[in-house]
C-alpha cells in the first residue's frame, strides 16, 4: 500500500531528524547531567523505532550514540573519549539503544500484524454473512467476485467453477483480465495452489475451492495485498457457500417432491372416500332392505354383488396407488401366524366351498412388513385358489421358516398353470382360460406381487405337491 | 330400548346406520360431525355412541377422548381398512369396539347389542362361564373342557378371566398386559402371544383356526363366546 511504502521510505530521514532535533534541544539546556541526556536520547531512539520500525530504529540508535559522544562526552566536539568510564557508558548506551529500538519495533510490527489479521477476520465474517444470505447460485456467484475482491484487496478476482463434464468455466469475474488456464487446471485437478508476484503490486494467487475432499472450482485473485492465508480462508468460505447453496437446492427439490406426493396421497384418499362411501351406504341399504324383504334370491344376489363391487374398487384403488408412486409400506414386526389368521378372517368366506387346512408352526416366524399389505397379498392367493380350483377340493395354507426366509404358501388342487404362463399371469388383466367360469379383473396377482415386493419379498407360482398351483410368498425373516 | 347417538358426516351412512339400529328396536339421534355429537351427548342420556373416525370439526378420536372425560358410555367406531394404528389409538383412548367400513349391517347391530348388554351387566360384572365345551369357575379357579379338568398356569388363568369378563369385546395388547400384569411396562407382545398360544392349545379344538379366542390382527385379541 502507498502509505506503508511511504512510511518505510521516510523512516531513515525521519529517524535522523528526530535524533538530531533531540540533540539540538539537549544542547540548549546546558545544566543537564550526562545520564539525563542519555535517557532522553534513548527515548528518541525508542520513538523512532516505534514510528518507523526496525531499520530506522537501528539507525537512530547508532546516530544517538555518535551524537552523545560527539556533543556531550568530553572532549566535546570530538569522537575521542577521555574518561575510560565513559567508554563503558557509551557501549551501554549503544546496546540499550539497539535493544530498545528492537523491542519497540517488534511490538509495533506485532501490533500491525494483529491489526491486519483482525481486519482479515472482520472481512471474512462479513463475507460469510453475505454468502449465507444468498440462497441461489446465480445471486451468490454474481456478487461473490466483487465481495472477494474488496476483502482480499486485490486488483481483480475471477471464480472458475467445474461444470458437469469436469471442465473449468469462468462463473464470475471482476474484469476481463485473462487467467492462466494451466495454473487454474492444476489447482482444480490436483488441489495445489500457486502464488507468485503480480505484474503490478501484490501477488497473483490460484487457489482450489474445496468442497469436502473434492474441489468445486478455482479462485483466482490478481494483485492480492492481503495474506495468502486470507485467500485460502476466502476459498474455503466460497466452497462452503457453494455447498450450502447445493444443499438448499436439494432440500427444496425434495420438499417439492414430498409436497407433490402428499397432494397425490390426499387426492387419492379423497377419491377412495368418494368411491367407498356410496358403496358402504348402498351395501348397508341393500342389507337393511334384504333384512326387511326376508332372504330371497334377489336380495342374496344384491348383497353378494355389493361385496364384490367393494372388492373391485379396493383393487382398482390399489393399482392407482402403485402407479402414482404414493404407495408406502409402514413396516412393523409381526408373525406369519398373524398374517395367516388375518387373511383367513378377511378372505376366508371366499373359500367356504373348499375344505381348508392350515399348517402354521408353533414357533413364531417374525417378519418386518406392512401387516395390511401382506394380509392383502396373501388374501389374493386365497381368492385365487378358491377361484381356480373345483369346489370341495382342499386348499392348504402354510407357513414355514427356512434359511433366514419365511414362506407363506397357498396350495390348491386345481388344474395348475402351465409353466410358460406362470410369469404372464402376474401381468395386469391377464386371465387364463379356466375349466370353471370365474369372475375377477385379472388384477389380483399383479397387486399381490407389487405388495410383496414393496415389503422386500418375492412372489411366485409353482406346482403344488400332488398337483394344482402353489402360491408362494418368500420374506426375509427378521433378525433377532 | 336403548338410546343411541350416531355421528357421521355422510348423510347416506347416517341413514343406513339409523335404519339398521331402529329396526333392531333402538332410539337413534344423529349428528353431522364430532362437534355436534359432543354437544348432543352433553344434553342427552345415551346408552351407546356410534361414531365415524374421519369427520370435520372434531374427529372420532377426539370425540372419544372428550366423551371419556365425563362418561363411561360404550363407544363403537366406524373405521376403514388400513387404519390399524388408528384402531389401537382409538381403543387405548377409550373406544370399546370398532366396525370396518363398508360394514355388514348384521355385524354392526351385533356389536352394538354386545356393547349394550355388557354395559347393562357392568354393575355386577360376572364373567361368562360357559362357551363351547369349556366351563370356567372363577371361584375355585378351575377350568374344564368336555368335563375334564384343564391345567392352566396362573398367568393363563388371569388372561382367560380378563377375556371372559368382556364377552365379545376387543382388547388391545396394552390393555391386556395392564389387566393381567398390572402394567404393560417391560412385558412384550411376544410374551403375551406365547401365553395366548398355549391358552388356545388347551381350550381350542383347532388352535390354527380359533373359534373363541381370536386374534384381532395388529390390535390385540377378541373373545367371542358365541362364534358367528
Amino acid at each position: 500500500m502507498p502509505a506503508f511504502a511511504l512510511r518505510r521510505w521516510i523512516g531513515y530521514p525521519g529517524a535522523a531528524i528526530l535524533v538530531g532535533a533531540t540533540l539540538a534541544v539537549l544542547k540548549l539546556f546546558r545544566g543537564l547531567g550526562e545520564s539525563s541526556v542519555a535517557l532522553i536520547l534513548l527515548l528518541s531512539v525508542f520513538l523512532s523505532a516505534w514510528l518507523w520500525e526496525s531499520g530506522p530504529g537501528v539507525a537512530a540508535a547508532l546516530l544517538g550514540t555518535l551524537g552523545f559522544n560527539f556533543f556531550f562526552l568530553p572532549p566535546v566536539y570530538t569522537f575521542a573519549v577521555e574518561d575510560p568510564r565513559n567508554v563503558a557508558a557509551l557501549v551501554v548506551f549503544l546496546v540499550s539503544g539497539l535493544l530498545t529500538g528492537r523491542l519497540s519495533a517488534t511490538s509495533r510490527e506485532r501490533l500491525r500484524l494483529v491489526e491486519a489479521e483482525r481486519t482479515d477476520l472482520a472481512n471474512l465474517t462479513r463475507l460469510s454473512e453475505a454468502f449465507l444470505a444468498d440462497t441461489t447460485r446465480e445471486s451468490l456467484l454474481g456478487v461473490a467476485a466483487d465481495r472477494l475482491r474488496s476483502a482480499l484487496q486485490a486488483d481483480n478476482v475471477t471464480i472458475l467453477i467445474g461444470d458437469d463434464k469436469g471442465e473449468l468455466v469462468a462463473a464470475a469475474s471482476t474484469s476481463d483480465a485473462p487467467v492462466r488456464q494451466d495454473l487454474a487446471d492444476l489447482a482444480f485437478r490436483q488441489g495445489s495452489s500457486a502464488a507468485f508476484p503480480s505484474s503490478g503490486e501484490g501477488i497473483d494467487l490460484y487457489l482450489p475451492i474445496p468442497i469436502g475432499v473434492q474441489r468445486a472450482g478455482v479462485l483466482v485473485a490478481k494483485g492480492l495485498r492481503t495474506s495468502e492465508r486470507m485467500g485460502e480462508g476466502c476459498a474455503v468460505l466460497l466452497g462452503l457457500a457453494l455447498e450450502r447453496e447445493r444443499f438448499v437446492r436439494l432440500a427444496r427439490a425434495a420438499e417439492e417432491t414430498r409436497a407433490s406426493d402428499q397432494m397425490k396421497s390426499t387426492l387419492l384418499a379423497a377419491l377412495a372416500h368418494d368411491l367407498k362411501t356410496p358403496i358402504a351406504a348402498a351395501k348397508g341399504a341393500v342389507e337393511n332392505w334384504a333384512g326387511e324383504a326376508g332372504s330371497s334370491e334377489g336380495s342374496r344376489i344384491a348383497v353378494e354383488e355389493m361385496r364384490r363391487l367393494t372388492r373391485r374398487i379396493d383393487e382398482l384403488m390399489d393399482v392407482v396407488r402403485f402407479d402414482s408412486g404414493v404407495a408406502h409400506s409402514r413396516r412393523e414386526r409381526v408373525t406369519c401366524s398373524e398374517i395367516v389368521e388375518a387373511s383367513l378372517a378377511r378372505f376366508g368366506d371366499s373359500m367356504s366351498a373348499h375344505s381348508l387346512y392350515v399348517d402354521v408352526p408353533r414357533t413364531d416366524l417374525r417378519v418386518d412388513v406392512d401387516p395390511s399389505q401382506l394380509t392383502e397379498a396373501l388374501g389374493h392367493g386365497l381368492e385365487n385358489a378358491a377361484r381356480y380350483s373345483p369346489a370341495g377340493t382342499e386348499i392348504r395354507v402354510s407357513a414355514e421358516g427356512r434359511d433366514g426366509t419365511a414362506f407363506l404358501r397357498v396350495g390348491d388342487r386345481g388344474d395348475g398353470i402351465p409353466p410358460g404362463d406362470r410369469e404372464r399371469v402376474f401381468d395386469r388383466f391377464v386371465r387364463l382360460p379356466s375349466s370353471t367360469p370365474v369372475s375377477g379383473t385379472g388384477l389380483g396377482l399383479s397387486i399381490a406381487r407389487s405388495l410383496v415386493e414393496m415389503n422386500g419379498g418375492t412372489l411366485r407360482l409353482t406346482d403344488a405337491p400332488g398337483g394344482g398351483t402353489l402360491f408362494e410368498i418368500a420374506l426375509p425373516l427378521a433378525a433377532g | 330400548m336403548s338410546r343411541i347417538l350416531v355421528a357421521d358426516d355422510e348423510v347416506a351412512i347416517r341413514k343406513v346406520v339409523r335404519d339398521a339400529l331402529e329396526k333392531a328396536g333402538h332410539e337413534v339421534d344423529t349428528a353431522v360431525d364430532g362437534a355436534e355429537a359432543a354437544r348432543l351427548f352433553e344434553d342427552g342420556a345415551f346408552d351407546l355412541v356410534v361414531t365415524d373416525l374421519n369427520m370435520p370439526n372434531l374427529d372420532g378420536l377426539e370425540l372419544v377422548r372428550r366423551i371419556r372425560r365425563s362418561s363411561s358410555v360404550p363407544i363403537l367406531v366406524l373405521t376403514v381398512r388400513q387404519e390399524e394404528r388408528e384402531k389401537v389409538r382409538l381403543l387405548d383412548a377409550g373406544a370399546d369396539d370398532y366396525v370396518m367400513k363398508p360394514f355388514g349391517v348384521a355385524e354392526l347391530v351385533a356389536r352394538a347389542r354386545a356393547l349394550l348388554r355388557r354395559a347393562e351387566a357392568r354393575s355386577g360384572a360376572q364373567p361368562v362361564t360357559r362357551w363351547g365345551d369349556v366351563e370356567l369357575d372363577p371361584e375355585s379357579r378351575t377350568v374344564k373342557r368336555g368335563g375334564a379338568p384343564v391345567h392352566l398356569t396362573p398367568t393363563e388363568f388371569s388372561l382367560l378371566l380378563a377375556l371372559a369378563s368382556r364377552p365379545g369385546g376387543v382388547w388391545t395388547h396394552r390393555q391386556l398386559l395392564g389387566a393381567v400384569w398390572g402394567s404393560s411396562a417391560g412385558i412384550s407382545n411376544d410374551t403375551l402371544r406365547v401365553h395366548m398360544g398355549s391358552l388356545r392349545r388347551k381350550l381350542e379344538a383347532d388352535p390354527n383356526r380359533p373359534r373363541f379366542i381370536r386374534t384381532e390382527p395388529w390390535v390385540g385379541y377378541r373373545f367371542s363366546p358365541e362364534p358367528d
